[in-house]
């Protein structure tokens, strides 16, 4: 697709979605809300997990950490939301650069044990500290407009998509950090500073989540560790992720609309959560096992098998002879 | 009471826990020795082992004499199970990642269904020796003292049965070096499917004890894995006798702060000393641990 063509299929795409609560109740304004949340979030993850090769199991600790810090800001300081929220994403992405020098030399399973460690820990902290409510929770002032949060999350929504495919898919820093996926000592041998790469996607992965995290808590009026810490926050970013096509660009995307309609529409016919449990481990699994380059996985061998070696020389400039 | 029994007494607690630990991580810590995978679902075998237990216990059976009824079950799932994960850790993308994320949607999927079967209610087994104590300078529940036995002896088993006779050769050898293992002639994948096996029959009995001496519910899993995340990272990943000091510490831990500092900062505590220390030392307390890959 040329570029100009891009630019006038996302024009018009976000046209569309912005005229849409014209036409709609509220009640389908909220499913898209959240479907636009649950995207970012599922990026978010994308970013450090899938781009960077860092399996983070404690991502929704910063999801968290957003959606406290905005509602003690709301609530106590009085600050105006749309400040708030990004005083929100900035404490998620600091307490990442602080915990990530260290934790960032942890490789692999222990990685991820030590992120899922700390997103416990602070659910921990949550539930005990006097300045967060503890088990009693916060409550925020209600703002009862659903199309401006359906339009804020849009809004948020497109820009961490931009931003993420520059940064990822155009610009150096995406190859430094798919280096660092692919193998880490050549990445530093290449000259890359693998270190700072590795911080800066871990907060800027994070700090997405903690500006999401802070309009989720406005929206949902009530901040608790339930709602903002639950460890399922974290297992459907994964998943969704993964069902789409973990390190592709449209992968969380498909995975996350895929996901939060299957959700709504069990908690819609059943109202509860315990079958969705059960098909997202079902999910979990038989994605690993059958494919593991998720839904774009299946598209993207198809189209590589076409187009085939011969294609892809070409592409890259060389002579072939056909 | 006393200052100082109070004392003895939390420490003694701590220790009847801390046996029950080690029965459960011995199962799972040679089984990332052997096949290098991190079970996120351990704490889902261990409530499925507890409701088992209870399944089986409704027909006025004692629950402590399930033990070894409830093993060979457990041992079969396992067993039938392995192959599916071994897919996964030397398929295509294989990676550690993968396995883990494996294990992490099972634990969610078991975790649904024993909330779909059983709903939110805790149950308890009830054991002739509920209730019972030994009095003496301190007081033992005689429940935990015996469950404290039981763990004890089924962990020393498994232990000398890994010292002394040729297929814990076998396992020790894959857990040190597979490579050089397979080289010597261990069937890798038939040691592999066996440590599996092993490891789901001694999580899923050490349920019992956990249903006897505390209560069973289906979201008990996150409490447990954590525990034995805490205890086999404490030990070193792979390093067998560092459980024996981290589980007993993770138990008189937990039981110094439930009784000093307060019951609802246990798992802050827990968290964070079993952050600082993947933080500070991957390889455990006593650095023998294997490394990450």
């Amino acid at each position: 697709m040329t570029r100009a063509r891009s630019v006038a299929l996302l024009l018009g795409v976000l046209t569309v979605l912005l005229i849409l609560p014209l036409f709609i109740s509220t009640f389908w304004v909220r499913i898209f809300t959240g479907t636009l949340m649950w995207i970012g979030l599922a990026q978010s993850w994308n970013i450090i997990a899938g781009y960077t090769g860092y399996i983070n199991f404690g991502h929704g600790a910063f999801f968290g950490i957003g959606a406290y810090v905005t509602g003690i800001l709301i609530r106590y300081q009085e600050w105006p939301l749309l400040a708030a929220i990004w005083a929100g994403g900035l404490a998620a992405g600091v307490v990442a650069a602080v915990i990530g020098y260290p934790t960032l030399r942890l490789r692999g399973a222990y990685f991820a044990i030590a992120t899922w460690a700390f997103a416990e820990m602070v659910r921990q902290a949550a539930l005990v500290s006097p300045v967060t409510g503890g088990a009693y929770g916060m409550r925020l002032p209600a703002l009862l407009n659903e199309t401006f949060f359906y339009v804020l999350m849009l809004a948020i929504t497109t820009g961490t998509l931009l931003a993420s495919h520059y940064f990822l898919e155009r610009a150096a820093f995406g190859y430094w950090v798919k280096a660092i996926r692919e193998n880490e000592s050549a990445a530093q041998s290449l000259g890359i500073n693998t270190v700072a790469t590795k911080i800066v996607a871990f907060a800027a992965s994070t700090c997405i989540a903690g500006i999401y995290g802070g309009v989720y808590a406005y929206w949902l009026t009530y901040v608790h560790p339930d709602n903002v810490l639950h460890p399922m926050i974290t297992d459907q970013m994964v998943v969704m992720a993964l069902v789409g096509g973990l390190g592709t660009f449209g992968g969380p995307m498909v995975g996350a609309t895929l996901l939060y309609w299957v959700n709504r529409l069990i908690w819609l016919n059943w109202g509860d959560s315990v079958l969705y449990l059960i098909v997202l481990g079902i999910l979990i699994c038989l994605v690993v096992v059958f494919m593991p380059d998720g839904i774009l996985g299946l598209f993207r061998a198809k189209r590589l098998g076409a187009r085939g070696i011969k294609g892809n020389l070409r592409r890259l400039g060389e002579k072939v002879k056909v | 009471m006393l200052v100082v029994d109070l004392f003895l007494q939390s420490i003694l607690n701590g220790v009847l826990i801390g046996g029950i630990y080690i029965a459960i991580a011995v199962g799972f810590s040679i089984c990332f020795g052997v096949m290098h995978i991190i079970d996120f679902a351990v704490g889902e075998w261990l409530m499925l082992g507890g409701f088992i237990g209870f399944i089986l216990a409704g027909m006025q059976v004692e629950p402590l004499l399930l033990i070894p009824l409830v093993f060979p079950i457990f041992f079969v799932v396992g067993y039938m199970l392995q192959p599916v994960i071994q897919r996964v850790l030397t398929g295509r993308k294989a990676n550690v990642l993968m396995g883990l994320v494996f294990t992490f949607g099972m634990s969610i999927f078991l975790q649904g269904l024993a909330l779909y079967i059983w709903g939110h209610d805790r149950r308890t087994l009830t054991s002739a020796l509920s209730g019972l104590n030994i009095q003496g300078l301190v007081t033992i529940p005689t429940l935990r003292l015996v469950a404290f036995i039981i763990a004890g002896t089924v962990t020393l088993a498994f232990m000398l049965f890994l010292a002394r006779t040729r297929l814990g050769l076998s396992i020790r050898a894959t857990a040190e070096d597979r490579d050089t293992a397979a080289v010597l002639g261990v069937d890798i994948a038939r040691v592999s499917r066996l440590v599996y096996a092993a490891y789901a029959g001694l999580t899923g009995m050490a349920g019992i004890l956990i249903g006897t001496v505390f209560t069973i519910y289906a979201e008990m899993g996150l409490r447990y894995t954590t525990f034995a995340f805490f205890t086999v990272v404490l030990a070193g990943m792979g390093y067998l006798p560092g459980i024996l000091v981290a589980g007993l510490f993770l138990g008189i831990l937990q039981s110094l702060v439930a009784v000093y500092v307060g019951g609802r900062y246990i798992y802050l505590v827990l968290f964070l000393v079993l952050y600082v220390v993947l933080l500070v030392s991957p390889q455990g307390i006593m650095g023998k641990g294997l490394k990450a890959e």
